[in-house]
């Protein structure tokens, strides 16, 4: 067992043990839990210092999840620090990192599934409404029939040695991408994610929004096993992201629910990702995966403050009303004013670098969807303002008991998390090289040079890797 | 680096220092007095004022000062040029927000004395000169943008300064609402200008167009500028931005943020100068800009408003002049505009009271002023237009009629689809 293999059990295995000891010891629960996402955020870190730039996307995915459920979970608040909380929210960690480690299509769908059990019970981070559930139900369906189409067809279950060979052909694709539109939200069945958020533990649920495992899979999966596929139907997808976004901003303008309004804001800003991944334009792909980065800590943060100030000042929270809350909490309101506009692209954050080059990348493919993607972030901008107006603005309310801004553990975490954004936003090249060369891979394996050398290669066989061995880039390295 | 260079980059950094500082000892929980916040604010301006200075000494000598940084970010063959410059154009605006923020930060230090947001007042004015500073210190549209937003959302949170009182808030949301859809053009401009001439710096090699795509960046560069400048049919928020306090008033719609527009055009001059379209849309929109604020002017009733309108008339006339290509009477204009408007902001409160005084000292027969040119109109003529200037050319109704209502109609229906399948329990609005 080498070092690599030892740091991703450690990762992966710390936050399930830790899960462990939560549930039978029940004490000191949050110190537990921050102390499993530490050595997890620590042993990621690692493995992307020992990683190649090129091939160290994975690497850098576990570390983002990591630092996010770390802050997710000194962040948390006493009210929801329970043990069964804290072990679900490990346990979340614990299968996310197997999803992004693992080279084997078996464990894969394992770690999928395992990722949505604690958002199916009840008992755990269930939604009231039966949307989630039944979303979270038919990805996992869609992965594991094309998982086993893919077994009965190439009797091959490791990603690389699948990398190019279109295992199943358009059937298992359609599965794969099916898998994705669910687990994404993508339109039309978009409507689980708010039903998430607004019925489930907000906390919970935005850590599984940003696991991003559809887009996961079509940057591990689909584009690699099936760069012809991907390629002819990139335009379709890419119209269904924008259609997310665009219906997304367009349908948060008239709602009034928080929770719901940031659930549409991750959604839409999500498929904007989509579309970077999709305009198969390094600059495209970077600013995808750099917004991804954007998303994630943004949202996590926004859910985070949302529920501190639910905590708070009650849970009756909406935006059809003035609240008034910068005055009880004053740090709450900048930091949701810095973590909502940085999600939409403030100048001095990392997200105007990622919206640059989204813009860029898909205005250079798609120019309708490069056209369109600014206005549905102008929308949503206008959503985060209003949000951040109704909730803290207004004239001071006198029927709070408390007074709290933000604790210190509340405040270092998102001042950590807004430096983060700030500095990315004002220093970004080395995080943006870093993505530029993540990007590189797999912008060029769907590119049309790289077609046109494929396209005399025959399906199947270990022959054909003979024939052109410079067109498996995996086997390469 | 020599002097020059130095100096030209404390000018744009000291203000976001000082808000980086304040901003941060305000996040440990220290919260500054007023005498030291309106002591650092002094000291900010003062410094970069005299570094201004030995900018300017360089820039007469020179011609201009550029400064470059590489580049921020590489992707492939896409890069992000930092790039700092002084020129004959940027350094009139350069002065021009160093002197006026300065004397506004002064003014402000007494006005806003004992209010409870003033802490915050300041901290957004250094933000605001920051972001004013980049905008037009900018070698590259790239980095013009940043500066450009940066603007656009410290003016929003000054509107919504009174965040006690509903209308300020509502308000601030309508402007950001306005620059967040105009500054669309800016952004697919930028990508325009840089995926057809290969560049969009101006410091050296500068982005050469002509024919059709000349006017299709300078009609996307223009719908940028007239969201932020206030242009018809963009020009209902700015009565709206009055919600502010006065000092903010003055720095942004008496001095530096309406002209921002006015900059970006001057800027894009070269290539508009091949778009006979867009130039002549340019004057189009400047000159019914100035008409419908001179006569909406006349009918309002309150100090800022008026001074608003005042303003965009002469904001209208500075376009027609880029439009027909004057483009050293426009920087005159801006600059002679801008100190005006600021001291006439700045009087406004106290305004009320000289009228009282003179009218006292005149006993009680002040003098006319002025001729009404509206009287020479026929009666029913002048009715109607008293109707359209008092509902402000009713473009906040079209606006509200033809864009607003059919969206929140769109987003209702978009809810009911969205519902449908939800258990009743479940529904949550």
């Amino acid at each position: 067992m080498d070092g690599t293999a030892i740091l991703t059990a450690v990762a992966i295995g710390g936050p399930w043990l830790a899960a462990i000891l939560t549930i039978a010891g029940r004490r000191h629960v949050r110190i537990v839990g921050c102390g499993a996402a530490l050595v997890s955020a620590v042993a990621s870190a690692l493995l992307l210092v020992a990683a190649p730039p090129s091939e160290s996307l994975k690497q850098t995915l576990m570390l983002l999840y990591s630092c996010l459920t770390l802050g997710a979970t000194v962040v948390l608040p006493r009210r929801d620090c329970r043990p069964g909380m804290i072990a679900g929210i490990l346990f979340l960690l614990g299968a996310t990192l197997l999803a992004y480690s693992t080279d084997d299509l078996r464990i894969l769908l394992g770690a999928w599934i395992l990722s949505t059990l604690p958002f199916l019970f009840k008992t755990s981070f269930a939604a009231r409404a039966w949307r989630p559930r039944l979303a979270l139900l038919l990805s996992s369906f869609a992965l594991a029939l094309a998982v086993a189409m893919i077994a009965w067809q190439s009797h091959e279950m490791s990603i690389a040695g699948l990398t190019r060979r279109d295992p199943g052909g358009n059937v298992v694709f359609g599965l794969l991408v099916a898998a994705v539109v669910l687990r994404k939200g993508i339109c039309p069945v978009h409507a689980w994610v708010a039903d998430a958020a607004e019925g489930g533990s907000p906390i919970p649920t935005a850590l599984l929004l940003n696991g991003h495992f559809g887009a996961m899979l079509l940057v591990r999966l689909i584009m690699p096993l099936f760069p012809n596929a991907a390629r002819n139907s990139f335009p379709l997808l890419s119209y269904l992201a924008l259609a997310t976004a665009l219906y997304v901003a367009v349908r948060a303008l008239a709602e009034n629910s928080p929770r719901r309004l940031i659930a549409y804001l991750a959604l839409s800003q999500s498929a904007c990702i989509l579309a970077g991944l999709e305009s198969r334009t390094p600059e495209g792909v970077t600013g995808a995966l750099v917004h991804w980065v954007v998303v994630s800590i943004s949202t996590v943060a926004l859910f985070s403050i949302l529920r501190l100030l639910e905590v708070r000042f009650g849970e009756n929270l909406t935006a059809g009303t003035y609240f008034g809350l910068a005055e009880h909490a004053p740090r709450l309101a900048v930091f949701f004013l810095l973590f909502g506009l940085a999600l939409v692209g403030l100048p001095g954050t990392l997200g105007f670098c990622s919206q640059d080059l989204l813009i860029h990348g898909t205005l250079a493919s798609h120019p309708l969807i490069g056209l369109l993607l600014p206005l549905a972030t102008a929308m949503n901008a206008i959503t985060v303002f209003r949000l951040f107006a109704r909730l803290f603005f207004g004239k001071r309310r006198t029927g709070f008991t408390v007074a709290a801004d933000a604790l210190p553990r509340e405040r270092w975490i998102l001042a950590a998390g807004a430096l983060f954004a700030v500095l990315g936003g004002l220093l970004p090249n080395m995080l943006v090289s870093e993505r530029s060369a993540q990007a590189a891979p797999i912008a060029q394996a769907v590119s049309k040079e790289y077609a046109v050398r494929v396209r005399h290669r025959p399906r199947t066989g270990i022959a054909d890797k003979r024939l052109l061995p410079d067109c498996q880039p995996s086997q390469q390295r | 680096m020599d002097y020059s260079q130095t100096l030209l980059v404390f000018v744009v950094l000291a203000p976001g220092a000082a808000f980086a500082a304040l901003a941060f000892a305000w996040l440990a929980g220290w919260v500054p007095s007023e005498r030291f916040v309106s002591a650092v604010t002094s000291t900010t301006f003062t410094a970069s004022l005299a570094a201004l200075a030995f900018v300017l000494r360089k820039v007469v000598s020179t011609g201009s000062v550029t400064v470059s940084f590489g580049q921020w970010f590489t992707v492939h063959d896409y890069h992000f040029p930092m790039v700092l410059l002084a020129d004959r154009l940027s350094l009139p605006f350069l002065g021009m927000t160093v002197v006026l923020t300065g004397l506004v930060g002064e003014f402000s230090a007494t006005y806003l004395h004992r209010e409870p947001g003033f802490f915050r007042f300041f901290l957004l004015l250094h933000l605001f000169a920051f972001g004013s500073l980049v905008a037009f210190a900018a070698g590259s549209f790239d980095l013009l943008v940043g500066g450009w937003e940066i603007v656009g959302i410290t003016s929003v949170l000054l509107i919504a300064f009174f965040d006690r009182r509903t209308a300020p808030v509502e308000n601030a949301l309508r402007v950001f609402a306005v620059y967040r859809a105009s500054d669309i053009g800016l952004l697919v401009g930028v990508f325009a200008m840089y995926h057809w001439a290969g560049t969009a710096s101006f410091a050296g090699r500068s982005p050469v167009l002509a024919g059709s795509r000349a006017t299709i960046v300078c009609l996307l560069l223009l719908l940028a500028a007239a969201g932020k400048g206030a242009q018809v049919p963009f020009s209902g928020w700015l009565p709206r931005a009055m919600e502010g306090p006065t000092p903010s008033s003055a720095i942004f719609y008496g001095a530096i943020s309406i002209h921002a527009g006015a900059y970006l055009m001057l800027r894009v001059q070269p290539i508009l100068a091949h778009s006979g379209l867009a130039s002549l849309l340019t004057v189009a929109i400047g000159s019914a800009t100035a008409v419908f604020g001179t006569i909406s002017g006349r009918a309002s009733a309150d100090a800022k408003t008026s001074l608003a309108f005042a303003s965009l008339t002469q904001v209208g006339v500075i376009f027609a002049e880029i439009g027909f290509g004057l483009t050293w009477i426009a920087v005159i204009h801006v600059l002679g505009h801008a100190v005006v408007r600021t001291l006439q902001f700045l009087r406004a409160p106290s305004m009320l009271h000289d009228y009282h005084q003179m009218h006292s000292a005149m006993e009680g027969e002040l003098p006319r002023t002025g001729t009404r040119l509206e009287d020479l109109l026929p009666e029913r003529v002048h009715l109607w237009l008293y109707r359209w200037a008092l509902d402000r050319g009713h473009l906040d109704t079209i606006l509200d009629r033809f864009v607003v209502d059919p969206l929140l109609r769109v987003s209702g229906i978009c809810a009911k689809l969205d519902r449908t399948g939800m258990a009743a329990g479940e529904v949550s609005e």
